[in-house]
């Protein structure tokens, strides 16, 4: 399969700082990849290297089969990290004006613009000035900007920050009606259950490092479940007799509830049925994979005694609430 | 290409719509003279609104005695308003030659008519002496609209002295409150009452000798080899420092808004949407090509507001069509030149007060050939004018100035001028290109002029 972006030894410095260091990277057509990594992990300079915002000090960029995006600049959508909009300018008249510059046909702009704004609940914002928009509003209008003119190609540069949950679920809707129709989809963020629930694959890199580049399902394979939550309906129940179910290595007890790590290759679905008959339960599941539990554990592996590690998990632990 | 072409106009026409329809432009461009106008009008309306009638009395030491008769006459409100209309002629004709008279006489008069003020003449013993009138001069009058004067006329005012080429004069003696007007009225007529009298000693007619002297000032026809005739020597002293300002104003309005809309695209970080649209250098020439609209619709205000003038006062026939297109020309060679330096500084920085210290070269580049236009425009062929008119960026002043003045340069030098600008402009513009590609991302410390050139030099 062709790939619609392809970076290959990608290097970005700025001054001493290395920004970007060997980066390859490659999405095929169609696909919906995510990336991932804390705050100043080189997302956005990666993004703007591929958008030839930004130019590498070494590498290849190639983007749809051609050597520049500068090149494919009308079949590309990109949302920069930074938000901007002309103030002064009438929201109908700014996205009609962004289409224009990116080739569409003023007769298709117009209503897809008045189609997409009103999909993320903004219904007769046309005929208002940019200025008079919230933020959360000029964000939105921002996203229907960078795909009002059907591209093959989009890119988001952390799509969802500082929307509200009804805006991100709405969003949500729009990129994947955008995924059906074929686009491939690169977007950032920082907030893991966000790409787990939107990507084919997930890219992460960590200070300017590609530290993973897999599959969603070859993921969730590779870290099999092995481990069942158990939470009593009688929270003071002995849970003394889960330990003695076949294929449970060990019981941990967490406030309210009960986490069975498993024997590797035990088949989960027994230990549920056995469990359930031990004590009754209000709750039982597989704790599937999550990308935060992945992404902790490749970081740590990786920089393992560096300073920035605690500083990373702090991190990464404030993030797990932030679920939209 | 012609996707190139279609984004340039794009960018260009938004960029010339936003600022035409803002209110910083109305206010600008429209605004701006109206009020000038109206100051410009108001001004001496305000100052010649000085009070009500006065009556000035008038304590004469006629030495001479035979000076009071005639200076009463002088005196009459008639005769005083007589000297006021001939004295507006005069002023007409010497602005606008070639005005007859009647013209003239007939012409709106701009600053209102003031009352007339009332002399009445004491006439004090002759060997009175000056000291002893002070007081009365001084005395804080009852009538708030009396004013005082002193006027002494010695014999030799009236009469040659044997053995004199000269005459004498008379003594005017005042305290502070005697208006301007009233002073000037009264130096009129003891000045008409003492020729009356000195001509009627000699034995001539005042009133043929009056005629005799009085000449209309006609419209000087300059002749040039090709036998043109030039317009009038009045307006065409003053040309060189209008087109001075067309093209200062042409510049400014253009450059400024360009420099400030590319700041604020900047600031307010919609460049990065921009640019993943069109690149940098279209996005440079749309801009750079939006503002030269708006420079020329402020200038073609400008221009038909001064025809309009020349129309109203029918001396539209001073004004040669060619110098109209010369100023297009030399405005759009300016224009490039200083509208790609503001461009490239409004890249450069992140807000409008780190502008500043990199405005301070630029504007003294674009002020001090303008306001040196009148000087080149009364000395055309100077060294320095002729060097000057081929180097940018202050050519296009230099040569504009040369080419209202009395005396145009040949045709040689001003295509060399172009020339020089055209080659001007290129370099300022790749100059702009190279700042404004790496510029516009960058953000924070506000650079110097040295880190442009790096720039520039760098990409």
């Amino acid at each position: 399969m062709q790939a619609a972006l392809k970076l290959q030894g990608v290097e970005k410095s700025f001054g001493a700082q290395r920004a970007v260091s060997a980066l390859d990277l490659a999405i095929p057509k169609g696909e919906t990849c995510g990336l991932i990594g804390p705050s100043g992990a080189g997302k956005t300079t990666s993004i703007r290297l591929i958008m030839s915002i930004l130019f590498p000090d070494a590498g290849k960029v190639e983007v749809l089969g051609l050597p520049s995006a500068l090149d494919a600049k009308d079949r590309i959508g990109y949302l920069p990290e930074e938000r901007g909009v002309y103030r002064k300018m009438k929201v109908g008249a700014f996205l009609r004006y962004l289409a224009g510059l990116k080739g569409a046909a003023e007769s298709d702009a117009g209503p897809r613009a008045k189609e997409l704004l009103e999909k993320l609940g903004l219904e007769g914002v046309l005929d208002k000035k940019c200025e008079d928009l919230s933020k959360g509003m000029l964000q939105r209008v921002q996203f229907v900007g960078s795909i009002v003119h059907r591209p093959e190609l989009l890119i988001l540069d952390e799509p969802f920050s500082g929307l509200d949950p009804v805006s991100v679920r709405l969003l949500k809707d729009v990129i994947t009606a955008e995924r059906r129709r074929g686009t491939t989809i690169l977007f950032s963020t920082h907030v893991m259950a966000q790409a787990e629930e939107l990507c084919d694959r997930v890219v992460m890199i960590n200070r300017g490092r590609k530290v993973l580049d897999e599959s969603m399902s070859s993921l969730r394979r590779r870290f099999d479940p092995t481990r069942v939550l158990f939470e009593p309906l009688d929270a003071d129940a002995p849970l003394d007799g889960l330990r003695d179910i076949p294929g449970v290595q060990s019981v941990q007890r967490r406030e309210g509830e009960a986490e069975l790590r498993l024997f590797p290759g035990t088949d989960p679905s027994a230990v549920i049925r056995a469990a359930a008959a031990v004590v009754v339960p209000a709750r039982i599941e597989i704790a599937r994979v999550r990308l935060e539990d992945v992404f902790v554990g490749m970081v740590r592996s990786e920089a393992a005694g560096d300073e920035s590690e605690a500083a990373l998990r702090e991190h990464l632990q404030g993030l797990g609430g932030e679920k939209a | 290409m012609s996707g190139t072409l279609h984004r340039i106009r794009l960018v260009a026409a938004r960029e010339f719509l936003v600022t035409v329809s803002s209110k910083g432009f109305l206010f600008g461009v429209l605004i701006m003279p109206i009020v000038g106008f109206a100051v410009a009008m108001l001004i001496p309306k305000i100052m010649a609104q000085r009070g009500a009638q006065v009556n000035v009395e008038v304590a004469l030491i006629d030495q001479s005695t035979v000076v009071a008769g005639p200076l009463q006459a002088e005196l009459e409100p008639a005769a005083i308003l007589a000297r006021r209309a001939a004295g507006r002629r005069a002023a007409v004709q010497q602005a606008a030659p070639g005005v007859s008279a009647s013209d003239a006489a007939r012409m709106p008069n701009p600053v209102p008519e003031q009352p007339v003020p009332a002399f009445t003449i004491r006439e004090l013993e002759a060997g009175t002496s000056v000291d002893s009138q002070k007081s009365w001069l001084t005395a804080p009058s009852e009538d708030k609209r009396v004013r005082r004067a002193l006027v002494v006329v010695p014999v030799d005012a009236a009469t040659r002295a044997s053995g004199q080429a000269d005459y004498g004069s008379y003594e005017l003696y005042a305290p502070r409150n005697l208006t301007e007007d009233a002073e000037g009225a009264l130096h009129e007529a003891l000045r008409q009452a003492l020729t009356v009298v000195r001509l009627r000693a000699d034995g001539l007619d005042p009133q043929l000798v009056q005629a005799a002297t009085r000449i209309a000032r006609p419209r000087t026809v300059l002749v040039s080899p090709d036998g043109r005739q030039q317009g009038a020597q009045g307006l065409n002293r003053a040309l060189p420092f209008i087109m001075g300002i067309m093209l200062f104003m042409g510049v400014m309005i253009g450059g400024q808004s360009l420099m400030t809309s590319t700041i604020e695209e900047k600031s307010s970080r919609v460049v990065e949407v921009l640019l993943a649209a069109v690149s940098p250098l279209e996005l440079m020439w749309g801009k750079l090509l939006g503002q030269l609209g708006v420079g020329l619709v402020s200038m073609t205000i400008y221009v038909s507001l001064g025809v309009l003038a020349l129309l109203q006062f029918a001396l539209i026939g001073l004004l040669d069509p060619m110098l109209i297109l010369y100023l297009l020309v030399f405005f759009l060679l300016a224009y490039l030149v200083f509208g790609a330096l503001m461009q490239a500084i409004g890249a450069a920085v992140s807000q409008m007060a780190d502008a500043q210290s990199l405005m301070g070269p630029i504007m003294i580049l674009l002020i001090i050939p303008y306001v040196l236009t009148p000087i080149i425009g009364r000395a055309p062929d100077s060294a320095i004018a002729v060097v000057t008119s081929f180097i940018p960026p202050v050519n296009s002043f230099v040569m504009l100035a040369r080419l209202a003045s009395s005396s145009p340069p040949p045709v040689w030098q001003v295509l060399l001028s172009i020339a020089a600008g055209i080659a001007g402009a290129f370099i300022a513009v790749w100059f702009a290109s190279k700042v404004f590609r790496i510029g516009l991302l960058m953000h924070g410390k506000p650079p110097s002029f040295a880190t442009l050139v790096k720039w520039a030099r760098m990409s």
